[in-house]
């Protein structure tokens, strides 16, 4: 009895043993889920003030655009800068456009919960964005938007940890969706070519990973939902 | 021979030990599970490094859209005092245009910025990738080996040949970026980081740079204004 008894108390002792271990390490401890909540916190009222501040960028814009109508109805002058002004702000995103193109849906594959795979090959990554992008302007694309964000000039695709971030910080999330206006067929075709983008094509293969285009009549891009302003760069006399 | 009430006391014994072992198990496997709960949402949610890159993100936007908000109720201000004066203020419409034809690509430039030497061939996604840092960290301007770069500029390989617009470039590369030189100089060095694995990289501050080289916009075929 006495041996039946030792045997079991051990054994209880070592799982306690055991289960605390167990516990103490992937659970975090209280300070750590008010810090995660707190840094989720700012992150929210960060993102809030972003969209504050871009509604604000636009008024602003609605109101100088009114005040330069209105100069030039008194101008000739005004008139004459006022009209490139307008045919520029087209050429940097700063006007919407619709039209045929093409819109192009990407959404993240399945884990295979593969210890031995670590490659992140199910998701889809800022590069693959840029990727698509890219390979649309090269096929005459005269406007790109991705996920309602429109694609200006000084466009960035780029990351903070897991979120893919374009404009000024606007977080993305899948799926995502490219829309670019441009020739249908050749935009389709461009795509379509085995060549282009050919590892993301094989990672869709290997890991389901949603890659997949439609053509459209009337496609519709938004406007750029900011402006730009230069600090260094000076127009060369 | 046992007598009954041994027999009854060794049972008991027996019950209590597996009664014991069961409860240890039993422990386990609920503290195993909850553990793997904590484990999935901690996936499932981003990690203190995400969040925080974002937020750094998000203050330096929001800064952006601080000042440009700036800027524009200054250009409304010169705008409607001209008016109220009775004439106009063609000069701010001039400089807002130069502003765009500078973005879009389309005027010389100059101003402080770094030069980055890149002695050996490189594949699209690496200049791209170096485009995008350095794009987040302020660039204003950018050219290749007297190619004019802005975002809808198309980068390619075609087989080891790397092509700008359609341009075939060839190595070595000289990168001019115009920005603050201290934020692109930084931006650049983890760049380049990769780069360095395997050719001769060099990255210098300039004062300042001249990007001469200018893109022509096409005119639009298929998309028209609005909405």
């Amino acid at each position: 009895m006495t041996v039946l008894a030792s045997v079991s108390l051990a054994t209880f002792l070592v799982a306690g043993v055991a289960a605390t271990q167990f516990r103490s390490q992937p659970l975090p401890p209280s300070n750590r889920f008010a810090r995660d909540e707190a840094l989720r916190k700012s992150v929210n009222g960060l993102e809030d003030q972003n969209r504050q501040l871009k509604a604000r960028v636009q008024g602003l814009q609605a109101q100088v655009k009114a005040r330069e109508d209105e100069s030039a109805q008194r101008s000739s002058a005004a008139q004459q800068v006022n009209a490139q002004l307008d045919d520029q702000k087209v050429v940097v995103g700063l006007v919407a456009l619709h039209g045929p193109g093409i819109t192009v849906t990407l959404h993240d594959g399945t884990d295979p919960n593969n210890p031995a795979d670590q490659s992140l090959g199910w998701v889809i990554h800022y590069q693959d964005l840029q990727d698509i992008v890219n390979l649309l302007w090269a096929s005459g694309a005269e406007g790109v938007a991705v996920n309602g964000q429109r694609v200006v000039p000084s466009t960035s695709f780029f990351y903070a940890g897991v979120n893919i971030l374009l404009n000024n910080a606007s977080r993305i999330t899948g799926p995502y969706t490219v829309t670019a206006l441009g020739d249908p067929p050749t935009l389709t075709r461009a795509l379509a070519n085995r060549d282009q983008l050919a590892e993301l094509k094989s990672r869709s293969r290997i890991y389901g990973l949603g890659l997949s285009w439609l053509r459209g009549t009337r496609l519709a891009l938004p406007r750029y939902d900011a402006t730009f302003l230069l600090r260094y760069a000076q127009p060369l006399s | 021979m046992h007598s009954p009430s041994a027999d009854r006391t060794t049972r008991a014994q027996r019950l209590i030990v597996v009664s014991l072992i069961a409860l240890a198990f039993g422990f386990l496997i609920v503290v195993q599970l909850r553990s793997q709960a904590v484990v999935t949402r901690t996936l499932a949610s981003q990690d203190d490094t995400s969040v925080a890159l974002l937020i750094n993100d998000l203050n330096r936007a929001n800064n952006q859209l601080i000042q440009q908000s700036a800027a524009l109720t200054q250009q409304e201000a010169a705008l409607q005092q001209a008016l109220v004066a009775g004439g106009t203020d063609s000069k701010s419409i001039e400089k807002e245009l130069t502003v765009l034809r500078e973005v879009a690509g389309e005027v010389p430039v100059h101003g402080p910025g770094i030069e980055i030497h890149i002695d050996g061939s490189i594949m699209d996604f690496e200049l791209q990738d170096a485009l995008n840092s350095l794009r987040n960290a302020g660039a204003e301007a950018f050219s290749l080996n007297g190619n004019r770069i802005v975002s809808s500029t198309p980068i390619q390989t075609r087989g080891q040949l790397l092509t700008i617009g359609g341009n075939t470039v060839r190595a070595p590369y000289v990168l001019l970026a115009i920005g603050d030189p201290d934020q692109l100089f930084a931006a650049a060095e983890v760049a380049v980081t990769s780069l360095q694995t395997r050719l001769q990289v060099d990255i210098g501050r300039k004062p300042d740079l001249a990007i001469t080289e200018v893109i022509t916009p096409h005119p639009l075929i298929y998309a028209q204004l609005g909405q």
